[in-house]
């Protein structure tokens, strides 16, 4: 499958859904076509994924146009549109949707854009439209990547946990891509 | 000679500025402790002299407000520069706590008296008082703080527009380019002052042209809040949070400018805590990331090369000699980062020795109020 992850947040950034956006493309393109379009400048590079960086330091305005025109370039070849929350992406992604034959799946990854969203009516309504435009809205969320203290014992246990948690997601993923695709 | 100007310098201003401080302080409800260590022994040599925040002479003073006996720093000044400094340090600390895209609180000692307009510019802020100093805590917890402070500055990253127009007009926002030319800056004025040291030009010129090489990746993780003088003096401990101090030493720019200066410190101090740090990284973050904390480190050490070279015309007798086996120490530290091998122990110990027997009492005195 030709899948695209469009995301507000991707490394060097640190808050979610960075880390599970880079986490997500390294493990599925050992299966599927991916590219990531994101808010950056200096992506971190995921061997085998195209990313596609749209300079977040640009007004408002124009990033969002930028981000339009290369999602709907990225989408009109893509089965799959795999789209994080967050007026930012939502607004693109929403408009492609109605010119682009690829399935749109929505996963709320940040929270607290969705808290907002549920407060302010402008990204309420965006938010509102995205989800009506899209085959699914996931909420599933693996674990986050726990971390190796040199000072202590290697978190063997929390790993497996880890590891047990995004097969369990990305079994999820597949079901609904596989699902949204037929 | 020099050494003599430079510390005459320093010593008429700050009996010049103490003399105008102690009433003025006194008026305002505030009296110093007898000993104000931060004035004293190789203190002449800092004055004036930074990377970021201005730069200027200033007193940094120990005192009690008379009320109710509440201990506190006081910043004061008289020099253009100086009164510049504290002013940047206290908008610093103030857009820190309300700035909206930070994730996590960053800790700054409570302001208690700022007074500005005058001939002086004078802040006081609470003294955080610690229970022990940083580098007498066991290394665990050593570890878990400063991993602590690191993450908590990490947490503030400006990334879009809107983040550039909250932060510019307060902090310096540097990149890649602002690195390079204080780098090159700092090369430039550490040959003037050490003209002869053939080995040090040689190290310089190839920790340049490795920064060079490794451009995009010192770029890439720029935008993040860091401190230029991450060392244990400029933080405190209090109840098991961590206060960052000097908030004038604060800017955007390499998440790991902080994280490296404070490395090439404990590279000295406590080598068990560079390693474990270094570790760290190693494990939970990118390989991009593990080589931008060593060119951020090798950048730093060409500044600390550009301070102790520039102590070289300034000093005479040990302070001279000790210059001059700093600058073989750090040279040596530079050259080990750039082969990428750890740095031989007995190199460490050899100069911890050369320079214990070099320092003066009241620097030993100095040092111990810092630590």
């Amino acid at each position: 499958m030709k899948i695209v992850l469009a995301t507000p947040l991707y490394p060097p950034e640190i808050a979610e859904p960075a880390p599970y956006i880079k986490e997500l493309a390294k493990r599925l393109s050992a299966l599927h076509e991916v590219t990531i379009i994101a808010y950056a400048r200096l992506p971190e590079k995921v061997p085998g994924v195209r990313i596609i960086a749209i300079d977040k330091r640009q007004p408002l305005f124009i990033r969002l146009i930028a981000y339009f025109f290369a999602l709907l370039r990225a989408a009109r070849r893509a089965d799959i549109v795999y789209a994080m929350n967050g007026a930012s992406v939502e607004l693109p992604v929403a408009i492609a949707s109605l010119v682009t034959a690829g399935t749109l799946i929505i996963r709320i990854g940040d929270a607290a854009a969705h808290e907002r969203a549920r407060r302010n009516w402008r990204t309420g309504s965006i938010e509102q439209f995205t989800f009506s435009r899209a085959r699914r809205v996931v909420i599933d969320a693996p674990r986050s990547r726990p971390e190796i203290m040199p000072l202590e014992a290697y978190p063997k246990e929390e790993f497996a946990a880890y590891e047990a948690s995004w097969q369990a997601h990305l079994h999820t993923l597949e079901d609904i891509f596989n699902h949204a695709k037929s | 000679m020099q050494n003599h100007n430079a510390q005459q310098k320093w010593e008429k201003y700050r009996r010049h500025e103490l003399a105008a401080a102690l009433p003025m302080l006194q008026k305002l409800g505030f009296e110093l402790e007898p000993e104000q260590p931060h004035t004293l022994g190789e203190r002449f040599l800092m004055a004036g002299k930074r990377d970021v925040g201005g730069g200027g002479y200033k007193l940094v003073l120990l005192g009690t407000r008379i009320s109710d006996g509440k201990k506190v720093v006081v910043k004061i000044s008289s020099d253009r520069e100086g009164m510049r400094e504290i002013h940047t340090e206290r908008e610093a600390r103030e857009i820190l706590r309300i700035l909206k895209f930070a994730y996590q609180t960053l800790h700054a000692p409570s302001e208690i008296l700022y007074i500005t307009g005058g001939t002086h510019t004078i802040s006081a802020t609470a003294h955080i008082d610690q229970e022990q100093a940083f580098l007498s805590r066991p290394i665990k917890e050593q570890f878990d703080l400063s991993l602590q402070a690191f993450k908590a500055q990490e947490s503030v990253h400006a990334t879009a527009y809107s983040h550039t127009r909250a932060i510019r007009k307060i902090f310096d926002i540097w990149g890649v380019k602002e690195y390079l030319d204080s780098f090159r800056t700092s090369c430039a004025a550490t040959l003037k002052d050490d003209p002869s040291n053939h080995a040090l030009a040689e190290s310089l010129a190839k920790a340049e042209r490795f920064l060079v090489e490794h451009c995009d990746t010192v770029e890439q993780y720029c935008g993040f809040l860091t401190h230029a003088d991450f060392v244990p003096h400029n933080l405190r401990v209090y109840q098991g949070s961590v206060y960052l101090l000097d908030s004038a030493s604060l800017h955007f720019g390499n998440k790991y400018e902080s994280w490296a200066r404070f490395l090439n410190f404990m590279l000295l101090y406590n080598r068990p805590l560079e390693q474990a740090l270094l570790q760290y990284v190693h494990d939970n973050r990118t390989p991009e990331e593990e080589l931008s904390l060593r060119l951020m480190r090798i950048y730093k050490l060409g500044k600390l090369l550009e301070y102790h070279a520039g102590t070289l015309p300034q000093t005479s007798g040990d302070l001279h000699a000790l210059s001059k086996k700093r600058v073989e120490f750090w040279r040596e530290v530079l050259e080990s980062l750039l082969e990428d091998t750890p740095l031989a122990q007995e190199v460490i110990a050899r100069y911890q020795r050369e320079r214990d027997l070099l320092r003066s009492e009241e620097e030993k005195k100095r040092q111990e109020a810092l630590h």
